[in-house]
């Protein structure tokens, strides 16, 4: 069990606190800048935060209260971490082989026991037969896999993966997949990536922190964070399109400016006539052939195709709100949308979810 | 043809080269980590590269005249022309490996870290083959330029034969008794040498073959 709680206030902003599981792959999401590397380097040990405490497997790694110097800073190389960098980092001058010996070198292990060791991790990775080229002599997916390789020959008790897709094309990110979902299985220890692709994180991970200018503003899983965001930044962060704003009063939220009212489910927790955010997942939103009693109407401002996929903007008939559709091109074939063509839209209000307008630690939260 | 004096030249190039290489490479690894000191160390460093020959000859002169090493005397002696040879280079053998090193990636030093190497062995299995390049720039220019130095020499050392008389000083020598063919064919033969030095570190060290291979590792 990997435990991170870490703040600072220089030189970037930190403020996260995360637990990941054996076997748990946990991804942290967020805009370009936001510190997700930052969180990996401070757990390897390459930059120390302000404050906080790092544990894994209840061995401290990092402990300082912020006031008085750290208690404990265990370096890089004492840290059972496997570290895979964004750009690989592999040693140039090294054959593939030599790089995944490296982390071997105070293993106590004589050069043929580390070198037997390094090529089982290199046909583990399904590259055995380039074991001898040059960096500069593989392609960015097989770098990577020697990479991940030399990340692993240590046995870490942790693995932290850099933005591990980013620079590789689809093929062999498929396959790469693949390759960390049976790692995952076979080494059972907690694996933490940075990604700022959502779909990725929601197709591998567990759990999910979005992180903004360093916070951690929200810890789930995949499948809760897409449906209940926790306020509009994160909403906006995870790529809902569709947020609103509106007056919630006792289980009735009215659309901002519009006379459109929903009766929504709460837990009591919002006092009357509180302004809020609130978001409609794609699945509680849906598009008619004819109109009904409870339908929207609205115009079609915008249709763009891509492949299979279509995106539809459609602004309601007050004139003021826009709302995003997802479909396949054929279903815009059925309803036979075009530009300026009307379009009856259909709002599942059990579907709706309201957040407050501000973080949740900011006591202005539920005011406007 | 002086051959005297091209032994002479070629042992001092020789020592200075043993001698300022560890030197440089250490110095070079020192300065990257150095905070605020750092420019005006590498200020003092680089100081044989501008000042005269002639100023820095008679600084080392009036600072080493009257000293000595175990008994042997600093001006108009062997060391003490090596010890001039050695500050004269230290710009030629620190700044080639000093850059070679800023080259180097961070993040590579950082995956050193992070695959267990200590400090020791992030330098002499990550860093000192990376720079291998610079090393060898360091060690042809200060060799090429110890053959040629002059006025530091002339100095410290005068010319006395078989002691402190360098080829380029045999040279200068014996254009001024107008022996100009003895004097042509030395000129030859510190150009060949340079020429054959420069080359090697182009052909021999590097393009092709951009790092030594390390075995076993």
């Amino acid at each position: 069990m990997l435990k991170i709680r870490a703040s600072q206030t220089h030189p970037s902003p930190l403020q996260i606190h995360l637990e990941c599981g054996p076997g748990e792959l946990h991804a942290l999401v967020g805009p370009s800048g936001s510190g997700k590397t930052t969180v990996l380097r401070t757990i390897a040990g390459l930059s120390h935060p302000h404050s906080g405490r790092i544990e894994c497997n209840d061995v401290v790694w990092f402990e300082a209260d912020g006031v008085s110097s750290p208690k404990t800073i265990l370096p890089p190389a004492a840290r059972s971490c496997g570290f895979l960098f964004q750009q690989y980092a592999l040693f140039p001058h090294l054959s593939a082989l030599e790089n995944v010996c490296i982390p071997l070198q105070n293993s106590g292990l004589s050069v043929s026991e580390r070198r037997n060791i390094a090529k089982e991790w290199l046909s583990r990775m399904g590259i055995s037969e380039l074991g001898e080229r040059m960096p500069d002599q593989l392609s960015g997916g097989q770098q990577q896999r020697v990479a991940l390789a030399r990340a692993l020959t240590r046995q870490p008790q942790v693995l932290l993966l850099d933005e591990p897709f980013s620079a590789i094309d689809a093929p062999t990110r498929q396959s790469l997949y693949k390759t960390l979902a049976d790692l995952r299985k076979d080494l059972h220890i907690p694996i933490l990536m940075v990604t700022h692709d959502l779909h990725e994180a929601d197709l591998l991970a567990d759990s999910i922190t979005v992180i903004d200018q360093g916070v951690g503003l929200q810890t789930a899983a995949p499948q809760v964070l897409f449906q209940k965001p926790r306020n509009a930044r994160v909403a906006e962060l995870v790529g809902i399109h569709n947020i609103f704003e509106g007056i919630f009063d006792a289980g009735k939220l009215r659309w901002n400016n519009s006379q459109q009212i929903f009766d929504v489910i709460d837990k009591g927790k919002i006092p009357p006539n509180t302004p809020v955010a609130w978001v409609i997942p794609a699945d509680g939103l849906s598009l008619l052939e004819k109109p009904n009693h409870s339908n929207i109407t609205a115009k079609v401002l915008q249709v763009s195709t891509l492949g299979q996929i279509a995106v539809i903007q459609l602004q309601l008939h007050d004139g003021l709100h826009t709302i995003t559709w997802q479909a396949s091109a054929s279903e815009v074939k059925r309803l036979s949308l075009k530009v300026n063509s009307t379009a009856y839209v259909e709002i599942d209000s059990a579907k709706i979810h309201i957040m407050p307008l501000r973080p949740i630690n900011d006591p202005r939260r539920f005011r406007d | 043809m002086d051959i005297d004096a091209i032994l002479l030249s070629l042992k001092l190039a020789l020592w200075t080269l043993v001698l300022i290489l560890p030197f440089g490479i250490w110095m070079a690894h020192s300065l990257l980590k150095m905070g605020k000191s750092r420019p005006w160390i590498e200020a003092v460093l680089a100081l044989p590269l501008v000042l005269p020959p002639t100023v820095l000859g008679y600084y080392l002169l009036v600072g080493l005249s009257g000293k000595d090493l175990f008994g042997i005397p600093l001006v108009f002696s062997f060391t003490g022309i090596l010890i001039a040879s050695l500050i004269v280079n230290l710009p030629f053998a620190i700044q080639p490996i000093q850059r070679a090193f800023e080259s180097i990636d961070p993040e590579i030093r950082e995956a050193a870290q992070v695959s267990g190497l200590n400090n020791w062995q992030i330098f002499h299995l990550i860093e000192l083959p990376l720079a291998w390049r610079g090393i060898t720039s360091a060690a042809v220019l200060t060799f090429a330029h110890t053959l040629g130095e002059f006025g530091v020499i002339l100095m410290v050392g005068g010319a006395i034969p078989g002691e402190t008389k360098t080829v380029s000083i045999a040279i200068y020598d014996k254009v001024q008794s107008f022996d100009t063919a003895g004097a042509g064919s030395l000129s030859i033969f510190l150009l060949g040498i340079s020429l054959v030095a420069i080359a090697l570190s182009y052909g021999v060290f590097g393009r092709n073959r951009r790092y030594p291979r390390l075995r076993g590792k």
